[in-house]
């Protein structure tokens, strides 16, 4: 059994339909990509399987428990992490506090404890506010722990925004264009981190537009054009199989290439 | 490289609450239905009040009733028109609406006074003959219409134009802030009490008979002028330039500015309009009720506003049926539950709708956000 | 997310969060200095002000107090005299420093440190001698009720002016601890000033705490959420009629106060939890017309007998219930238990709100910076973002109405037990919208910023208004428009709310305190888009 499986998924917008019957599994310990030309689908699957969106048909499962029907706060509590394409950070809180919401779900005290101030609230803060500024210091980001997440250089914001998603222990991490807006030192850096991610244990499932990332760090890719699933295979497979090229570069792309 | 299937399932932990999948579906697609039915399901509990209504009270009663929700309907048709109009144009809900409905009612009075000042008795007028009528309400009507539409124009110019692109709240608060004034104005001048509108022998006697209820003539008078400037208002906004111009600009108005048009003034004439409505119905009120209290604009906005919402916020035609039918709940709820629950059960409507279907009965505003 | 290349958008926001906490903590010096100087000016000029004008009725502090004291008392106020002279000097020698940018002389600080110490003491002295009555301080002359309330007045005015300037460094650094001791010290010996009309003041001042406590309540459920609530008057009517129903003879049972209290919060924030449900789903203002309903709501439910007939209305209909018990420690049967305070005496009410006030301060602080107050900021500012990152956005905005609401719920019951009856008029929208002034003035969010905003609300309310009649009455006289005393001046209460909530989002959104994100928040159209509004898309 996968750790995550995507099943015949299916979203509608009253007329249009955004996803249509998308199925895939990402194996514990691997990294995934999905690529596609834009509108293809790929946030719109990503809001599905976080519960952003409510699914039209098929259904998502995780660790083998079906995700069809929960409310996003329970997904993430399950184990599954996001970032956000256009960046979602809190921009007005620090960004220690940033993470320190990552943890949220992953507390235990209750609002009594909170409103009187309890032993058991006082230590829990304290430990919270650690384990966030250690996980500031493994993406190299505990130099700015008090500042406002709004003040931070573009790159830094992204890598934050990777920081607070870590901060709720998941074991999916799926990250929306990570790479979109970095310069390619950035990216490099970027390639790093997700591949130290791994290394630690994480199973990475992201969205993304550069060639050479993907190329770079995925496992295994998985191809969606108008909002269903034309390849999946190894980096190799997927930048030879004509139904790639073709969605990309036009139709009758692929034979031009071979005939060329 | 993928770990095996094994971890997998040893690595999540399970959830808090497994529902099972079918259920799910079935609340989801439940959710779903619920709102599209919402139409039906109104049109089955206000039949079933008019039935319960003529069961226990009989057909006269009922009648006589059904006369009562339509002239109260008509008065709140033509404020709810003036709250929807704002809120299509600028997505405000504008508390002060109801109190410039009242502050309508008491200058009516005072332009009355001002011109008994001068010579010309409004009350001999209006008493003498049919034409004296005609003449009393030529004068009354566009006067204190056109006054309340520039004290619409004026509280938006100072209070809301400012805020046009801050975020929703500052507006809101300034919105209940300026109602309070208002009021707090309306209340030093007239005082604590009733006010007297003074017109109420206007226009009197009964208009005809049907089946045995009387129609009289003060009921006639507020239903067909609510209908009248509804349709006026209408045609308005569908054959006018200006009107074209508020329709787009309440749909897209940066497209709208972009298109040439004077998003200012469009809002400028949107607040003047709804605000000269709530005038005529001011005076409308006046010449039925005799009673004006400074406080009057708050319960009449929000059940005014509860008509807008019902009818579909946006949309005047939505608000003109929705006055019309929370008149006719008002008063039918009443007969059988009791005159103090009438305003329960108002909000109790307000809040069944907006948490069921937004959008109202002729849903016209779509939520463009996500 | 703002465009950060946006150099205006980057002027107005602090770097970091230590800037910010900086920042507020000298907003505190500022409202000390201020509210110092504004005391002092006002006991100083006005009765000098109405004295000029009218028949030989009030004399200015200054005469009072430098006519003939004796003794002790005479060395007090000339000492203080020469502290406030050498504190102004100590001002002007600031400024004049910082303009030309010289150094200021070797140790400074103590010297300015020392002379606030000093002139505390001397006013301290002062308001012990004249307390005790052991020296005449102001001469021999019973000052009337303007005079005294002058007086009272300079002298915390100095007071403050004092401890903040003197003191300035340390106030700077512990903001909220400075601002703490100010309140406790003030608010604890409010009760002994006021020579003149000890009951009034004081009983003004129990108003005061009650609309410090809605204004705290409604500052969890608008400040720290962000959910728009016009309704809020339903849970301080809960509160009431808990109290009321509970103990007093409308049902015969006769629970301790300081039990009730508790139910009275639990039974608000109940309904505070059940009255938000509908609403998590709708937009702002939606949400803020639905509370407004329920405002309307629960009086009429009360008015109307709710769960109840005529032969026996469970809330006393219009009438509402009256003969409720105060509140009265339990005896035990011990006669030495029964202190029999809470009479016709106010103090002990005033007490008691003062210490319910600190308490829920206290609380409401710890839950500010505790992960639910977190969770708070971040579904306001980004709901769908907050879900995504684990917060159950629907718990969390239903603890932000029942902990708000349950605030209120302790003001309903001390209300009921201070006033003795409770009716459904004393719950209408104008007690809402009041609470929505105090907020709005003070500072939505900022904690210190609210009761500032109950604080000064109260003040205008129960003594600017009021006391309008009487000088107008006076400056009529002077400048030839005899008109200006008939104006009923406390009837202009609708007006001033009106004209504060519209002033204060024209001019200063944030408020007078702002709390450092909502300032931004409110003053540069940042809006997070709700979660329930995205989810529903398909």
């Amino acid at each position: 059994m996968a750790l995550l499986e995507v099943d015949r998924i299916v979203k509608r917008f009253g007329g249009l339909l955004a996803v249509n019957d998308v199925s895939f599994a990402v194996d514990t310990g691997e990294i995934v990509s999905m690529i596609g030309p834009n509108g293809a689908g790929k946030t719109t699957a990503f809001n599905c399987i976080t519960g952003l969106y409510p699914l039209s048909g098929g259904d998502v499962r995780f660790g083998g428990y079906s995700l069809m029907g929960m409310p996003p706060h329970r997904i993430t509590k399950l184990g599954i992490a996001r970032t956000f394409q256009n960046i979602r950070l809190f921009s007005y809180m620090t960004a220690v506090d940033n993470v320190m919401v990552g943890e949220h779900c992953r507390m235990h005290a209750h609002v009594w404890d909170a409103l009187l101030h309890t032993p058991t609230a006082r230590n829990e803060e304290r430990a919270v506010e650690a384990r966030a500024l250690q996980t500031l210091r493994k993406l190299s980001l505990e130099r700015y722990a008090d500042v406002y997440a709004r003040n931070l250089p573009y790159g830094l914001q992204r890598r934050l925004e990777i920081a607070r998603a870590l901060a709720s222990g998941p074991r999916l991490l799926l990250l929306d264009e990570p790479a979109a807006g970095l310069n390619p030192q950035e990216k490099v850096e970027l390639m790093g981190v997700i591949s130290r991610l791994r290394d630690d244990g994480l199973t990475i499932f992201l969205i993304e537009h550069d060639m050479r990332v993907v190329m770079g760090i995925s496992d295994r890719i998985v191809v969606l054009d108008h909002g269903e699933k034309i390849a999946e295979g190894s980096p190799k497979e997927v930048r030879e199989d004509p139904r790639v090229i073709d969605a990309y570069l036009g139709h009758g792309a692929s034979e031009a290439m071979r005939t060329a | 490289m993928p770990n095996g299937e094994a971890a997998a399932a040893a690595v999540v932990e399970p959830p808090a609450v497994i529902a099972p999948p079918l259920l799910t579906r079935f609340r989801l697609r439940f959710a779903a239905i619920s709102a599209q039915f919402f139409l039906a399901f109104m049109i089955a509990a206000f039949v079933a009040l008019i039935a319960l209504v003529f069961a226990n009270k009989g057909g006269n009663e009922t009648g006589a009733q059904l006369i009562n929700g339509l002239y109260l309907g008509g008065i709140y048709a033509l404020i709810a028109v003036g709250y929807t109009m704002v809120y299509g144009i600028i997505e405000l809900i504008n508390f002060a609406h109801g109190d410039v409905f009242t502050f309508g009612g008491m200058l009516s009075v005072w332009i009355g006074a001002l011109l008994g000042k001068v010579g010309l008795d409004m009350t001999k007028l209006a008493t003498s003959n049919f034409g004296g009528l005609v003449a009393a309400l030529l004068i009354i009507f566009p006067l204190t219409m056109l006054c309340t539409g520039l004290l619409g124009v004026t509280i938006e110019r100072v209070a809301y134009r400012r805020l046009r692109n801050a975020p929703r709240l500052a507006p809101l608060i300034t919105a209940v802030g300026m109602s309070f004034f208002l009021e707090g104005i309306m209340f030093v001048t007239a005082g604590s009490g009733n006010y007297g509108a003074q017109k109420e022998n206007w226009i009197t006697g009964t208009a005809f008979t049907v089946h045995g209820v009387q129609v009289f003539w003060p009921q006639l008078f507020v239903i067909l002028v609510a209908v009248i400037m509804m349709v006026a208002l209408q045609v308005f906004v569908r054959f006018t330039r200006i009107g074209k111009a508020m329709r787009a600009t309440a749909q897209d108005r940066d497209a709208a500015l972009l298109s040439g048009i004077n998003i200012n003034r469009t809002i400028s004439v949107t607040f003047f309009i709804g605000s000269a409505m709530a005038g005529a119905g001011a005076v409308v009120y006046a010449i039925y009720y005799d009673l004006l209290q400074w406080n009057l604009g708050f319960k009449f906005g929000i059940i005014a506003f509860t008509a807008a919402v019902l009818g579909g916020i946006g949309n005047i035609l939505g608000a003109g049926i929705g006055g019309f039918l929370i008149g006719l709940i008002a008063v039918f709820g009443s007969e059988l539950i009791g005159g103090a629950w009438s305003n329960s059960i108002i909000f109790a409507m307000l809040i069944t709708v907006l948490v069921l279907r937004p959008t109202g009965l002729l849903g016209m505003r779509v939520p463009d956000r996500a | 997310m703002p465009d950060i290349a946006d150099p205006q958008a980057r002027v107005d926001l602090p770097d970091t969060g230590r800037q910010t906490r900086a920042a507020e903590s000298s907003a505190v010096l500022w409202l000390v200095l201020a509210g110092g100087v504004l005391l002092l000016l006002l006991g100083w000029l006005l009765p000098w002000f109405v004295e000029q004008t009218a028949s030989g009725v009030g004399h200015s502090p200054m005469d009072v107090i430098v006519s003939s004291p004796t003794g002790i008392g005479w060395l007090a106020v000339w000492a203080m005299g020469i502290c406030m002279l050498a504190l102004l000097a100590g001002v002007g020698y600031d400024v004049f420093a910082q303009l030309t940018e010289r150094a200021t002389p070797f140790r400074w600080s103590r010297i300015r440190a020392g002379l606030a110490i000093l002139g505390g003491l001397c006013v301290l002295l002062i308001f012990i001698l004249v307390v005790t009555r052991s020296e005449l301080v102001f001469g021999d002359q019973t000052p009337d009720a303007l005079t005294d309330n002058a007086v009272w007045m300079m002298l915390t005015g100095f007071g403050l002016l004092a401890f903040s300037y003197g003191l300035r460094p340390w106030v700077v650094t512990h903001g909220g601890l400075a601002f703490t001791a100010v309140a406790f010290v003030v608010g604890g010996l409010f009760p002994l000033m006021f020579n003149q009309s000890p009951g009034f003041v004081v009983w003004g001042a129990q108003f005061a705490g009650i609309y410090t406590l809605l204004a705290l309540g409604l500052n969890v459920v608008v400040g720290f959420a962000g959910l728009l609530d016009l309704g809020y008057a339903a849970f301080f009517a809960i509160g009431a009629y808990s109290t009321a129903s509970l103990s007093s003879a409308a049902h015969g049972i006769h629970l301790p106060f300081w039990v009730i209290i508790f139910i009275g919060a639990a039974a608000a924030g109940l309904f505070g939890a059940l009255l938000g449900a509908p609403t998590l789903r709708l937009r702002g203002d939606y949400l803020a017309i639905v509370t407004l309903g329920f405002g309307e709501i629960v009086p009429d439910a009360a008015r109307n007998s709710l769960f109840g007939n005529l032969a026996r209305p469970s809330t006393g209909g219009p009438n509402g219930i009256s003969g409720v018990d105060s509140p009265a420690f339990p005896t035990h049967g011990h006669a030495i238990f029964d202190y029999g305070l809470f009479g016709a005496n106010p103090r002990p009410y005033y007490y008691t709100i003062l210490i319910l006030v600190a308490l829920i301060v206290v609380v409401l602080r710890n839950v500010e910076r505790s992960r639910l107050g977190r969770a708070w900021v971040a579904i306001r500012e980004d709901e769908v973002a907050a879900a995504a990152t684990g917060i159950n956005t629907v718990q969390t905005k239903l603890l932000a109405f029942a902990i708000g609401a349950s605030v209120s719920g302790f003001a309903g019951a001390f209300f009921g037990a201070m006033l003795g009856t409770v009716t459904p008029d004393n719950f209408e929208f104008a007690v809402s919208v009041t609470a929505l002034t105090t907020v709005v003035l003070g500072g939505i969010g900022n904690i210190t910023g609210v009761i500032v905003g109950a604080l000064l609300v109260s003040f205008v309310i129960f003594w600017v208004l009021p006391g309008l009649q009487e000088w107008m009455g006076t400056v009529g006289n002077t400048v030839g428009i005899s008109g200006l005393s008939t104006i009923q001046y406390s009837d202009y209460k609708y007006v001033v709310y009106g004209l504060i909530l519209i002033g204060i989002m024209l001019l200063r959104p944030s408020g007078l305190l702002p709390s450092r994100a909502r300032k931004v928040e409110l003053e540069t159209g940042a809006e997070s888009e709700p979660l329930a509004a995205v989810r529903e898309t398909g």
